[in-house]
């Protein structure tokens, strides 16, 4: 028996083992047409005329002509056309849909239909800054003018795919005249809100549902709301029952992935401490801004890590390139400027000849102290005994002396690092407004309504289980059904790892509500409103403030091998210790450690995805590289309890956390077995390859 | 088109079809076996996995005529057999279904290094696994599944 | 319009290839992403097909004074875990594509494919193997070497079939495998090595290298083998420096969406010389 403390079997558990659990393409849809979107086959260029074949009876063209009322996607920074409207900025950007009863049929159209540009030279370089952010903290001048050491890299990161195993899908029908939408998805209300601005229709005359959805990473954050857009312009045309799936192959080449980064920093070191930082994030936008802003907010946010750095100039730029845009995976930023931050301060004391773990567990961040945006770390802080744990779990420190000694091939690393839960500053307060529903019917069943999406995390168990725990009844006794909007209220986003830190302790506050006034046998319904911390004070446009209600922290060693013949690197072992407040269920949480680690591991040295004049050159999953079950160890993970005033039970985030500090401590590992510095990832053996050859160690 | 027939889950099944379709669309659109799922179309995530004749193999790289007069089982099947409820509670008490689109596909792979391998090693589960992927539970959920199974004994493979 | 046969025995499958020009179709595997086109639709076969998957008659391995006979419709699966195949080759098939792949492919369809990155035409190479065609009118055996022309080109004529591998026996031979992939299992290689040898009193009896993935096929240069032979160790360490250095000639690997040819040349040579050092 597996052991785990608090833990339940998930609601969904058995309908997903036994293949019973319907995903959107597995949904009865008799009678959908299929929808094929005809995507730009150059980068960047004026449409001068599309020649649409002469459709059979019962065969439909859709384009930007058809749009009801405005042609954009609406995401954070609303910039993305539903469908390309007399220009094309990316390889891949859908033109329109040819639609019809046969798909063989459709690609036969598809070949047939032909758009003719007036192409134009493409911009990929990182040079064309559409969103600038910067800040200071302390005074980053007086350091300049007085230290003892001075140090400058720049690190990069690649592309990542999140490779849900589900592929994006939708269906969409008409039920009289409202709009019906299933889809994988992860913000029911963002689709909703999406349907709603392209055809300026009341919000009531659209309804998004949940079936079950196979992984999403971020990945089905904000592309479904371009998918909802193309296909609501469509339905209102030809007002037939809809059905788009995508390919892996369309998955891969035609979504969005993480953003690359390119990161420099100059440190500046006086008396044997990182007095100083200046920095500079970059990061490849593509061609539309969508949410890249909040993206380059969150890795400025984490641009010094975990650790206390007093003085810093920090700037950043989304760069508009004519690319796949990129959008929201694991982490949102922050593992990019994480990596690069955790490469420099280890780089830093090699270059000043101290050992690189101790310098760092020398700059900690600690409970009181100012964060890098000028808000104040308010809760406790257990990153020593986090560490203290993680090493001891893998013999960290005999390994690390054994495996130092040249040619030993092999290596040791650790990475220590926080992430923000929830949305960023008081967003959760004055953009989400986050309202959950609990209603208790006359059996005294209670009734669990959220907008969040179990993608696979657990959280309709979750959260269900903090309403009956905080009640005092049996599980069984509460209900929480995947979303439907005609049935729930937002509770917001499934994003930011919010859900358990914002939507739980909602859930734990209308439990307590509906507790003090229950009354047996009859209905009774509460609303709770989110209310946050009162202490959180942000200012969006300086990035000054209190960035985030909670943090989340924690601690990765990760141990390799190398081989010196192929440059090949095998991860031997994984060891973690995360403070996530508390976890509600500890095999869910657990489950998250695994999943997010593996997902980072990869992230640093296998997962490579490389753009060639606009077009990604890993089309399939052969090419596309992520982790098998013979490329991982046996992981290990474990929590330490540091309650959160502001969580259920004291919970805080963990979904992303998970994510963020896997490849730094993998790096650092390679970098002790090749005894060279590593400035980019992924760190896959033709990189290494480089280093070992050409170098500096 | 050509006749075609084998055994789904224990009964007979007869097509007119093109030879040539997939496997995977003829249980998933002719025969609404939705259980397989499909991850890649590609034989690389092992999402589409059904037994045939007992071992596994990828429905998406199967052309139907090669499973003529054969015997094919998918989670549909499999899930009212006792070995599907010995591994699925294991999968359970582990937590090694995440959002569950690969877990058909790992559970029949499972079952086929069990029933050949009944105390396989853990490199022994991880190589046999290697041609599912799972992107939410990092496999350690599932190969800690296995191996405790694979304690248990022979039971029932 | 496309014509499938499916044959119920080799006999019905010769007369089927005389009269039509067609793709054999074994596991599927490799034709089945070929043809792909999208999910819900069925392949996209310009010629006929001849599915041959079913033919019990193909699938057999044994082996006689000669060698191993290894039948064309054996799966892989079936090979690996055969006591008399020669451990090279199963320990090469361990290592090809996944376990589901293995159960459903077979290594003549490996070869037909004739992929630079085919990894058990390596093996094959290097234990000289030779593939019987049949056609109605009889049969011919063809080395490997003479069987696969060029990327995805063979030496089939279209009313033969392969019906048999055969692997001449060397119970003497030593074996050194390497694959390169990108990954730990499941993945389709960077650079591949098989290497044999054979010492009698500190002299080289026998030596051979065989390359995959860094070049439009499988790289054997007996030349280079022929000079080794008759060296003693001792001599054969000295010159590993010429004999890189004459098998960099053949080396021509290219960059894809996989690797890059700085990065398979480069393993390529360090792999070679690890080999030649482990030799003793």
């Amino acid at each position: 028996m597996a052991q785990f403390k608090n833990s339940t079997v998930k609601i969904d558990n058995e309908e997903k083992m036994s293949g019973k659990a319907l995903f959107t393409d597995d949904l009865p849809s008799e009678g959908f047409l299929w929808v094929r979107p005809l995507r730009s086959n150059i980068p960047c260029g004026r449409i001068r005329t599309i020649n649409v074949p002469k459709l059979p009876k019962g065969y439909y063209w859709v384009d930007a002509k058809d749009i009801v009322k405005e042609n954009v996607v609406n995401i954070i920074f609303s910039d993305w056309p539903v469908f390309a409207d007399r220009r094309v900025n990316y390889y891949g950007e859908t033109i329109g849909l040819l639609i019809g009863p046969d798909k063989a049929k459709l690609e036969e159209l598809g070949r047939l239909l032909q758009v003719n540009y007036d192409e134009e030279i493409p911009h990929f370089k990182l040079n064309n800054s559409k969103i600038h952010k910067s800040f200071t903290k302390g005074n980053l001048d007086e350091v300049i003018k007085n230290h003892d050491f001075m140090l400058e890299e720049t690190f990069e990161t690649g592309y990542q795919e999140q490779v849900y195993l589900e592929p994006q899908s939708m269906i969409m029908w008409l039920d009289g005249d409202k709009i019906t939408i299933k889809a994988s998805m992860q913000c029911p209300f963002y689709i909703k809100n999406a349907v709603v601005r392209t055809l300026g229709c009341s919000p009531d005359k659209v309804r998004v549902i949940q079936p079950a959805v196979g992984g999403a990473f971020g990945g089905k954050e904000h592309y479904p709301s371009m998918m909802a857009a193309q296909l609501a312009t469509a339905i209102m045309k030809i007002k037939k029952p809809l059905k788009m799936v995508f390919d892996r192959s369309e998955d891969l080449m035609y979504t969005t992935k993480r953003h690359p980064s390119r990161t420099t920093y100059t440190g500046y070191v006086k008396d044997g401490r990182l007095v100083g930082v200046k920095a500079h994030v970059g990061l490849n936008g593509g061609a539309y801004l969508g949410c890249s802003g909040v993206v380059l907010n969150r890795g400025l946010i984490a641009v010094v890590d975990s650790y206390d750095v007093p003085n810093l100039d920090v700037t950043g730029d989304v760069y508009v390139t004519n690319t796949m845009p990129t959008a929201a995976f694991r982490g949102f930023g922050s593992p990019q400027t994480i990596f690069a931050f955790e490469m420099f301060i280890e780089h830093i004391a090699k270059a000043i000849g101290v050992d690189p773990v101790e310098f760092k567990l020398k700059h900690l961040v600690k409970k009181g102290q100012t964060t890098a945006v000028n808000g104040k770390f308010h809760d406790d802080i257990i990153l020593p005994q986090l560490v203290e744990k993680a090493m001891e779990m893998s013999d960290f420190k005999r390994k690390y002396k054994e495996y130092s000694k040249p040619g030993s091939n092999r290596g040791i690393g650790i990475s220590t690092f926080l992430h923000g839960c929830g949305f960023t500053g008081s967003g959760e307060s004055t953009i989400i407004n986050a309202q959950l529903k609990l209603t208790k019917d006359e059996n005294d069943i209670v009734h669990l309504y959220t907008s969040q999406v179990d993608f696979g995390q657990g959280n309709r168990t979750t959260l269900k289980k903090i309403v009956s725990d905080t009640l005092g009844i049996p599980e069984e006794q509460v209900t929480h059904e995947a979303p439907d909007t005609d049935h729930t209220l937002s509770t917001g986003p499934t994003a930011a790892s919010r859900t358990i830190i914002i939507v739980g302790y909602l859930c734990e506050k209308a439990a307590k509500h509906l507790k003090e006034i229950w009354k047996p046998g009859v209905y009774q319904e509460w609303i709770e409103p989110y209310v946050g911390p009162d202490y959180i004070h942000w200012d969006e446009d300086t990035l000054q403030g209190d960035a985030y209600p909670g943090y989340a922290w924690g601690v990765n060693i990760v141990e390799i091998s190398f081989d010196p013949i192929t440059y090949q690197v095998k991860v031997e072992g994984a060891w973690s210790t995360y403070d996530v407040g508390h976890a509600i269920d500890e095999r869910i949480v657990i489950g998250q450690a695994d999943g997010g680690l593996a997902q980072a591991i990869g992230y640093g040295y296998l997962e490579n995805m490389e753009m060639a004049e606009g077009r990604f050159r890993q089309k399939t999953l052969a090419d596309y590289i992520i982790p098998t079950s013979a490329d991982l160890p046996m992981m290990e993970t474990e929590l330490i309890d540091n309650l959160f005033a502001y969580g259920a039970s004291g919970a805080k985030g963990c979904g992303e956390l998970t994510f963020v500090g896997g490849a730094p401590a993998l790096c650092h590992a390679i970098e002790m077995a090749i005894n060279r510095k590593i400035y980019k990832i992924p760190a896959n053996p033709e990189y290494l390859m480089e280093l070992v050859e050409n170098g500096k160690d | 088109m050509e006749k075609i027939s084998f055994y789904l889950n224990g009964k007979q099944v007869k097509l007119a079809i093109d030879p040539s379709t997939r496997l995977l669309d003829v249980l998933r659109i002719r025969l609404h076996m939705t259980g397989v799922k499909e991850g890649c179309g590609e034989g690389e995530c092992g999402a589409c996995s059904v037994l045939v004749d007992g071992v596994c193999y990828n429905s998406c790289l199967t052309p139907v005529a090669n499973v003529m007069g054969k015997h094919i089982v998918t989670i549909e099947g499999f899930r009212t057999t006792k070995q599907y409820r010995i591994i699925a509670d294991a999968f359970a008490d582990f937590g090694a279904s995440q959002c569950g689109f690969c877990t058909p596909g790992m559970i029949l792979n499972a079952y086929a290094l069990l029933k050949n391998n009944p105390h396989p090693s853990e490199e022994e589960v991880r190589i046999a696994l290697s041609g599912n992927l799972c992107r939410c539970t990092g496999y350690n959920a599932i190969v800690k599944a296995i191996l405790e199974i694979a304690e248990k004994g022979d039971i029932v493979w | 319009m496309v014509n499938h046969y499916i044959p119920s025995s080799l006999k019905e499958a010769l007369k089927v290839l005389n009269n039509h020009d067609c793709y054999i179709m074994a596991g599927g595997t490799d034709l089945m992403v070929v043809k792909h086109q999208k999910s819900g639709i069925v392949p996209n076969f310009d010629k006929d097909v001849c599915y041959i998957s079913n033919l019990k008659e193909l699938q057999y391995i044994y082996e006689d004074e000669q060698g191993v006979h290894i039948g064309a419709g054996t799966k892989f699966v079936d090979i690996e875990n055969s006591m008399i195949v020669p451990d090279l080759l199963k320990q090469i098939i361990h290592e090809l594509a996944s376990p589901n792949i293995r159960n459903m492919a077979t290594m003549a369809g490996n070869i037909a494919n004739a992929s630079p990155a085919g990894d058990s035409i390596v093996g094959l190479y290097l234990l000289d193997a030779k593939l019987e065609l049949v056609n109605v009118n009889g049969s011919r055996l063809v080395p490997i070497e003479k069987f696969i022309l060029g990327v995805r080109k063979i030496a089939r004529k279209s009313n033969e079939i392969i019906k048999e591998i055969f692997i001449p026996h060397h119970d003497d031979l030593n074996t050194y495998w390497r694959k390169v992939g990108s990954r730990a299992a499941e993945s389709i290689s960077k650079v591949t090595f098989a290497g044999g040898y054979q010492v009698e009193d500190g002299v080289v009896k026998d030596l051979r290298m065989a390359f995959g993935s860094i070049g439009v096929t499988c790289v054997r240069d007996q030349k280079i083998e022929q000079k080794c032979i008759g060296m003693t160790v001792e001599e054969l360490h000295k010159n590993i420096d010429n004999i890189l250095n004459d098998m960099s000639k053949n080396i021509t690997p290219i960059t894809d969406q996989r690797s890059t040819k700085e990065y398979r040349y480069k393993v390529a040579m360090n792999i070679l010389k690890d080999f030649l050092n482990v030799i003793e």
